[in-house]
């Protein structure tokens, strides 16, 4: 028998899973750690729902929580080392109507944010997302200069990567 | 292609075709964590047990007997009030500095706040060897500065045992013992926090160092 409060977070996650799922593949190598780190911000998420209490929009929460758990709480677990680095396969996302150049493109933009360092993917994910400095600061606590200074750097190293 | 183009490429990307059903995720929620603070609560109350332990041991089993015969007994029993005092304040410093611990909190006070649990630890852990070693030199001052002190320790009271050669072993087992107990520190803080610690403390310096001048 699930609670109310169970009821809502399953509702608020399942909806929202897929900024799960972006954070996970830029942070992860294969589809155990991707799984694993989804298992991890789930348990975060719903362990701190309590707490959301709807002044922001449950998206932008759990853009922190889950960043968080995937910047200072992952742990890489040793069982995965062996298993296929997924940036070589197919993403499972393909749909009817996306072609095969843009399929390429955002497989080569992935292998590019996979070379920089966590805090440096946490930039360009959330500029890539769209979302304002104001936020990106709050997000990550540094202050709004900071945040651009480091975001100008993070974008010109991912251009090289993608321009060599 | 610039970055404008590639944001367009992302923000346009499929979503997730193997999407997790709401069964899995609730699933996931009874699912016990494996997150960093976790670890890092379970190696910290090791070491309180660790150095409690060491601590109690040594002033239990008859371990004391020796030192009554030697009048020391006050000393060490007053010592031991002194450390116990500091441990519960080191124990109420973890659970106070853990409680602060919040993935809700922004990614720079969430990473401070892990760090400083670590510290709380790493400073009980200087006390405690610092403890060892401050309690070892004024207990063998005490003991240098009683006739036969040694003879009445190690319970020897042969007087054609070779003086000068107790003293010697009297000495190399204490450095021993201290080599053992670095060895120790060594282990939980080079080994053990290096492997939890390694990418957050890289994380912090990241996120938190000035810019420089490029």
């Amino acid at each position: 028998m699930q609670t109310q409060l169970e009821k809502n977070f399953l509702n608020d996650f399942e909806k929202n899973q897929n900024i799960v799922h972006k954070i996970c593949r830029i942070y992860t190598t294969n589809q155990d750690e991707h799984n694993d780190l989804f298992q991890e911000i789930t348990i975060q998420v719903w362990k701190n729902y309590s707490k959301f209490r709807g002044e922001a929009k449950f998206s932008t929460w759990m853009y922190r929580v889950a960043l968080n758990t995937a910047i200072s709480l992952f742990r890489k677990s040793k069982r995965n080392i062996k298993t296929q680095d997924f940036s070589d396969v197919s993403f499972k996302i393909k749909s009817v109507d996306y072609d095969d150049t843009k399929d390429k493109q955002l497989k080569a933009l992935y292998r590019g944010i996979k070379e920089l360092n966590d805090i440096e993917k946490a930039l360009i994910f959330l500029y890539l997302e769209d979302k304002p400095y104001k936020e990106i600061a709050k997000t990550l606590g540094i202050s709004e200069v900071n945040a651009r200074v480091k975001m100008n750097r993070s974008k010109d190293k991912l251009r090289k990567i993608l321009n060599p | 292609m610039d970055l404008a183009n590639y944001k367009k490429v992302w923000k346009n990307q499929p979503e997730e075709k193997n999407k997790i059903s709401a069964l899995e995720i609730y699933k996931m929620t009874k699912e016990k964590s494996n997150s960093i603070v976790k670890w890092i609560f379970i190696v910290g109350i090791l070491e309180f047990v660790f150095w409690f332990a060491i601590n109690y041991l040594s002033t239990k089993n008859g371990a004391l007997e020796p030192y009554e015969k030697l009048k020391l007994i006050s000393f060490i029993e007053n010592f031991n009030y002194f450390h116990y005092v500091l441990v519960v304040i080191f124990l109420i410093l973890f659970y106070r500095n853990f409680s602060l611990i919040s993935t809700v909190d922004d990614t720079k006070t969430l990473m401070k706040n892990i760090l400083l649990v670590r510290k709380t630890v790493k400073w009980y852990v200087y006390y405690n060897l610092i403890n060892v070693v401050v309690f070892s030199i004024i207990l063998n001052i005490l003991i240098f500065n009683t006739p036969d002190g040694i003879n009445i320790l190690s319970g020897i009271d042969n007087e054609s045992f070779n003086q000068e050669h107790m003293v010697s072993v009297f000495i190399i087992v204490q450095i021993v013992f201290i080599a053992i107990m670095i060895l120790i520190l060594w282990f939980f803080y080079y080994l053990l926090y290096g492997i939890l610690l390694k990418k957050l403390n890289k994380n912090y310096k990241e996120l938190t160092k000035l810019n420089e001048v490029s």
